[in-house]
């Protein structure tokens, strides 16, 4: 019997590189149409974002105005946490205008389909679940930042006479921040999302990371407002990189040395929190029970 | 033949937690929770030879889907041994995942707010199916299931005849070795699953894939497997071809009778006294026999009763899947005892 053995067993296979290069650019392609055809549900978005630059435009101009009354000038009042009234503006402008753009709902997503069973047949593709949705993410990215971003941009920009940064460059490092900050929020919401193969319900963990993120992260808030314990705290955590690295980046807080070093610990973040979700996604894996059956 | 899939004493538990009742039994669980064990596979074994298509079949809760997930390598088992041509599902998961196909009937695998043929380019590119065979796949596909009406309708929009033959094609486009279906043709019309199960017939014929089914309609069994593997609480209590299960139980059919003037079982049996039926007994307008075809043809019995009283109706059946199961279930418990 000639040719049992190769009737039997199955061909070894590995994708190529470039075709696992083709096949998650395309996750990227596809992730941007699915969104596009979804994007009238962002043009409230831009309302809503935009309410709450307003609030806290008359929020910190009123702070600002009751400094100036209490100590009589500009002089010596003009500074709170380290920041001018001016920047304070640009620092929420800033900082939501990057939510908008790193925002996605890893967490929601693969949670559910942990929960409802769905999670089988991404199991039984070849491919790792992990790089599908961060790619998937970055195409959602892409067009929020088209759809979504660009619109608050052109919005609130005028509106609130927001000021670039001291120095052209940093544009682009702010943008490339920011695109750090979507793999480290992306790889701590496929992290939360991990927490369903190991408990029953996680929607309380996932409310209660929705207001814990916008502190953590420094979107409600420069961590300059806070006491010294709390900065030092957060300073070790991976949170920063997500608003407050970025946006001081923009206003020019960060220069020469210092700047790259906050570029670098956020690539650390990044690689550290993807290797940490490829061990968790390995050993949850192993002992998953799907629903049903 | 050396078997494709080699099964050896597969053995999945569950950890279930047992619940106390009341909110002092809420309390008391939340710091002692009773654990219990659910063997929900018991030492399943058993070989699939390359081109075999198998019925792999038991009641809700049997273990049907347990092994099927164990099987393409969702889950890992508590014990036991699991190869599919060399590999070990659970542990090779990439490399195995690229040579088998699955369906489950009651999800899609496909992208819910694309055009169909959007996944289907998405699944060349996961596959790397190179263009030669996929035109080649995909022309398959069509002159079998006429995908091509609906390949730019979004997934959503599809019905679920339409869904699942697009989930059958996304399932083969690789050219799979081995082909994973459970429940393919739940809910579907009379029509969807002939075309389901005339498709499978094809593909098998065609391609030489292997396939394991689960199911609860008969007629997939019937039309498409020879072998049929039953499993109840999580044992193999039946591995054969489908004909000696069939001899097995009998064979037996159900006839219903409804009549125009009240009958008396007792009757019933009289006019049928010298053929093996056996009547329930009741009186009325209503009657039920059962009979099995090796003794004795539907239309014998048939012919003396429609001669002997005045019928309005009648009907014959089969018995479901889950009957034949508890019946060699049945004959198990009895044989142990």
């Amino acid at each position: 019997m000639t040719g049992v053995t190769s009737v039997a067993s199955l061909t070894p296979w590995h994708r190529s590189v470039l075709g696992t290069v083709v096949l998650y650019l395309h996750f990227v392609r596809l992730a941007f149409l699915k969104f596009l055809a979804y994007r009238l549900r962002y043009y409230t978005g831009v309302v809503s974002y935009t309410i709450f630059v307003t609030g806290h435009y008359y929020l910190y101009g009123a702070l600002f105005a009751s400094r100036v009354v209490e100590h009589g000038s500009m002089e010596g009042g003009n500074l709170i946490g380290g920041l001018t009234l001016t920047e304070m503006i640009t620092y929420v402008a800033v900082s939501w205008i990057g939510r908008s753009f790193y925002f996605n709902n890893i967490h929601r997503d693969l949670s559910s389909m942990i929960e409802e069973g769905g999670i089988s047949l991404q199991l039984i593709k070849p491919y790792h679940v992990q790089d599908v949705m961060m790619f998937e993410a970055v195409g959602e990215s892409g067009f929020r930042l088209v759809m979504f971003s660009l619109p608050i941009m052109v919005v609130v920009v005028p509106l609130f006479d927001i000021s670039g940064p001291p120095d052209s460059m940093l544009y682009l490092w702010t943008f490339l921040s920011f695109c750090l900050a979507l793999v480290i929020y992306s790889q701590i919401n496929f992290l939360l999302g991990c927490l369903a193969f190991h408990m029953k319900n996680i929607q309380g963990v996932l409310r209660a990371k929705m207001v814990a993120f916008d502190f953590l992260t420094g979107v409600i808030l420069p961590f300059t407002f806070f006491p010294e314990w709390f900065q030092t705290i957060v300073a070790w955590l991976p949170f920063q990189g997500i608003s407050y690295v970025p946006v001081t980046i923009y206003l020019g807080k960060r220069a020469g040395s210092d700047l790259v070093w906050a570029l670098l610990i956020q690539l650390a973040w990044s690689v550290g929190l993807y290797l940490a979700g490829r061990l968790v996604w390995f050993i949850s894996v192993r002992r998953v029970t799907v629903q049903g059956g | 033949m050396e078997p494709i899939i080699q099964v050896r004493d597969l053995t999945r538990d569950y950890k279930l937690i047992r619940k106390r009742e009341g909110v002092k039994g809420g309390l008391i669980d939340l710091f002692r929770p009773r654990r219990k064990i659910l063997r929900a596979v018991d030492q399943v074994s058993f070989d699939i030879q390359p081109g075999e298509m198998v019925g792999y079949i038991g009641a809700n809760g049997a273990g049907k889907s347990t092994t099927i997930k164990m099987l393409t390598g969702i889950l890992t088992p508590t014990s036991g041994q699991v190869t599919v041509g060399g590999l070990v599902p659970w542990r090779q998961r990439q490399q195995y995942t690229r040579n088998i196909g699955a369906v489950f009937g009651q999800r899609t695998q496909l992208w819910w707010d694309l055009a169909v043929v959007e996944s289907f380019g998405l699944l060349k590119k996961i596959y790397e199916v190179d263009d030669d065979a996929y035109r080649r796949q995909m022309g398959t596909f069509n002159d079998l299931l006429g995908i091509d009406e609906f390949l730019h309708q979004p997934v959503r929009k599809l019905s679920l005849g339409q869904r699942m033959r697009c989930d059958l094609a996304a399932a083969l486009l690789h050219e799979p070795r081995v082909l994973f279906l459970d429940e393919p043709t739940i809910g579907l019309d009379v029509v969807g699953k002939e075309n389901v199960r005339k498709f499978l017939h094809e593909i098998r014929d065609q391609q030489g894939v292997t396939v394991i089914l689960t199911t609860h309609d008969l007629g997939d069994i019937e039309k498409l497997c020879r072998r049929v593997i039953i499993i109840d609480k999580g044992k193999v209590h039946f591995d054969g071809e489908l004909d000696t299960l069939r001899n097995r139980t009998g064979n037996p059919v159900r006839l219903t009778l409804e009549l125009r003037e009240p009958v008396s079982s007792a009757t019933l049996k009289e006019m049928t006294g010298n053929l093996p039926v056996s009547w329930q007994a009741g009186e009325g307008l209503r009657h039920q026999g059962e009979f099995h075809r090796r003794e004795v043809t539907g239309a014998e019995v048939i012919k003396v009763i429609v001669n002997a009283c005045k019928v309005s109706e009648l009907h014959l059946a089969e018995p479901a899947i889950e009957e034949i199961v508890a019946r060699i279930y049945r004959d198990v418990q009895e044989g142990e005892s």
